[in-house]
């Protein structure tokens, strides 16, 4: 099957994933649309992490399938799906003193042939991801020399040099302040919004979920609990079968929010 | 508008930086190539026959000299054979600490020379007609020893601790079962003592030649992986989420450091500790990207064994310490002191 871009962004087709016999996944079927910030959610050991390995290549799906626009990606090269689709994963390193502009066109490497220096096009969408995720300022200091906030929009700056329509995220606010959390959350936002492109990411906290994403997955022992926008799908019933703690919802300004103690 | 001016000054600062970073870089490549060629010309007329230069110049391209024919004869292999052997194994170190993200890495230390050694001896006393082989079969070694490192240590992950732990416990595996081999053979092979104890003194031009070819086609090989040893020094996964093969890389690349490694073992005998503290004077001078470490570990691998040698030989004349030996009376205390300053080891 061609890519077809009339397909869903990527869809997930009866997929299981065992661990030797600790079976991790059972029969989970899902769209992702695309356009649109999907967040996958649940509580610690629900799955999501394997199916986040699952859907950006990381991990191999045995048993079921996954589509990238109609295409199975088991038949995409690693390569080729780093043409496709980006991942900025959730602990990373560098070397202490690699500066960030050298960091941010590491994110070109898909494109790279052999023998070839850098082209126009690779120095453009350097530029480019530089400049959207506000880190132009810093493009000769060291990596190492950074705060976690900044540090974090030069991993996404890498990620968005390799000019992909699907940026997968994990859990990109795990070691950062408040400030930075809600920064780094507009900046995915702005992504969307601005440049449409489709994100797909794994949030630990609920509000942060429900605020900025138009639709939740939400996982439990293996399977998909809910999918759908956070207004339609959020309530103390599906809080309790994702977590399995009651918790109380309320509504400020037509939001929802969960109350978390 | 205060915040602006701000901004363009700290852009300004980070600029000074890199170019000062650029300029000890150059100046590093510079300095050390002058140092290499006034070593080379100090070791040509270090001991007992002396030969002024012009009369050198003169010998090897003009006119026949005595004293310079026996110089060329004895002198220069060991001088190219230390070079040789001293950038193999400098860049084979390099590789090893990007391929197992470890700055601690070492060919000796984790136990890929004894491992060439060992084969090597094996061969020589049970075949000595497959002489000429030696280097492939120190190959094959290196990448037994190489694997059972590699397997040993794995454990879902590469905790960089362990790969030293075990690798301490091959090498002396197989450095014991090398000695083991000489000792049953009346301990009195020359060419098993030779790769056991790396002694070059009595090295020829076939040497070189032997050397030569494995060596070039090593260090061309590995500065065309360099970009990828950078690629590697990322987490695992984002490496693979930039299209890249991670463990396909990884034993590429050890191939070539395994290979590297090797080749100079079965040359110029098992050499502890140049591997590790090459590259991390590398990386103080010319920075951790590979595309300028791997070739001035080079020439600082080679200046480095080059001036092991020159010494071992100098200083207690007429009596000669091996090159490799000094390296590891050298070499051990710069190890602890390495691994104390290290950070990420320290506990």
């Amino acid at each position: 099957m061609p890519i077809n871009d009339d397909k869903p962004a990527m869809e997930v087709r009866n997929l299981s994933f065992a661990y030797d016999k600790n079976k991790v996944l059972r029969e989970v079927s899902l769209e992702i649309e695309a356009g649109k910030i999907t967040t996958i959610m649940g509580a610690n050991g629900c799955g999501k992490s394997t199916l986040f390995s699952l859907m950006t290549k990381n991990l191999d799906a045995r048993k079921g399938q996954i589509f990238l626009r109609g295409k199975n990606i088991r038949n995409l090269n690693l390569k080729e799906f780093a043409q496709k689709v980006s991942i900025v994963q959730q602990y990373n390193s560098s070397s202490d003193d690699i500066t960030v502009s050298r960091l941010v066109s590491f994110g070109r490497t898909p494109y790279r042939k052999t023998m070839h220096g850098k082209s126009e096009e690779d120095e453009r969408m350097v530029e480019w991801a530089m400049e959207v995720t506000g880190i132009l300022d810093y493009r000769d200091r060291e990596v190492s020399r950074l705060s976690g906030g900044q540090r974090q929009r030069v991993w996404i700056a890498m990620a968005l040099a390799q000019n992909t329509k699907i940026l997968f995220l994990d859990e990109p606010t795990t070691y950062l302040d408040i400030r930075y959390q809600i920064e780094i959350l507009e900046l995915v936002r702005k992504l969307n919004r601005e440049y449409g492109i489709t994100i797909i990411m794994v949030l630990h906290d609920i509000n942060q979920a429900i605020h900025f994403s138009d639709r939740v997955i939400g996982l439990a022992d293996g399977t998909v609990i809910v999918e759908g926008s956070p207004e339609e799908v959020i309530s103390t019933e599906s809080i309790r079968k994702m977590y399995g703690i009651e918790l109380g919802v309320t509504q400020i300004d037509g939001q929802k929010f969960v109350l978390m103690v | 508008m205060e915040q602006q001016v701000e901004q363009t000054d700290l852009l300004k600062q980070d600029q000074s930086r890199k170019k000062k970073k650029t300029v000890r870089a150059v100046l590093s490549f510079v300095v050390m190539s002058v140092l290499l060629v006034l070593l080379f010309f100090a070791a040509v007329n270090i001991g007992s026959l002396k030969v002024s230069f012009p009369a050198l110049l003169k010998g090897l391209f003009v006119e026949y000299n005595g004293d310079v024919a026996t110089i060329y004869d004895l002198r220069f292999p060991r001088i190219f054979i230390s070079m040789l052997a001293g950038a193999a194994i400098a860049v084979s170190g390099v590789l090893f600490q990007a391929v197992l993200k470890n700055p601690l890495a070492d060919p000796g230390i984790i136990g890929i020379s004894s491992g060439a050694s060992f084969v090597a001896v094996i061969i020589t006393a049970v075949a000595p007609g497959l002489f000429f082989f030696t280097p492939i079969f120190a190959f094959l070694g290196g990448v037994l020893a190489f694997f059972l490192v590699y397997s040993l240590s794995w454990k879902g992950g590469l905790s960089p601790l362990r790969i030293i732990l075990v690798g301490v416990a091959v090498n002396a595996m197989f450095t014991g079962l090398s000695s083991a081999a000489n000792s049953m053979n009346g301990g009195n092979m020359e060419g098993v003592a030779a790769i056991v104890n790396g002694n070059i003194t009595m090295k020829t031009w076939d040497d070189v030649y032997t050397l030569l070819p494995y060596v070039a086609v090593g260090l061309l090989l590995a500065v065309a992986f360099s970009g990828m040893c950078n690629l590697l020094l990322l987490e695992d996964k984002t490496a693979r989420s930039l299209g890249i093969n991670v463990n396909t890389m990884r034993i590429l690349i050890s191939l070539v450091a395994v290979l590297l490694a090797s080749i100079s073992t079965a040359v110029a005998g098992a050499i502890s500790f140049l591997g590790l503290i090459v590259p991390h004077m590398g990386r103080i001078l010319v920075g951790s990207d590979h595309k300028a470490l791997v070739p001035f570990s080079m020439l600082l691998g080679a200046f480095t064994f080059l001036l092991a040698d020159t010494l071992g030989r100098t200083i207690a004349s007429p009596y000669e310490v091996s090159a490799s030996i000094l390296m590891s009376v050298i070499g051990g205390p710069c190890f602890i002191i390495l691994l104390r300053r290290s950070k990420k080891y320290a506990n």
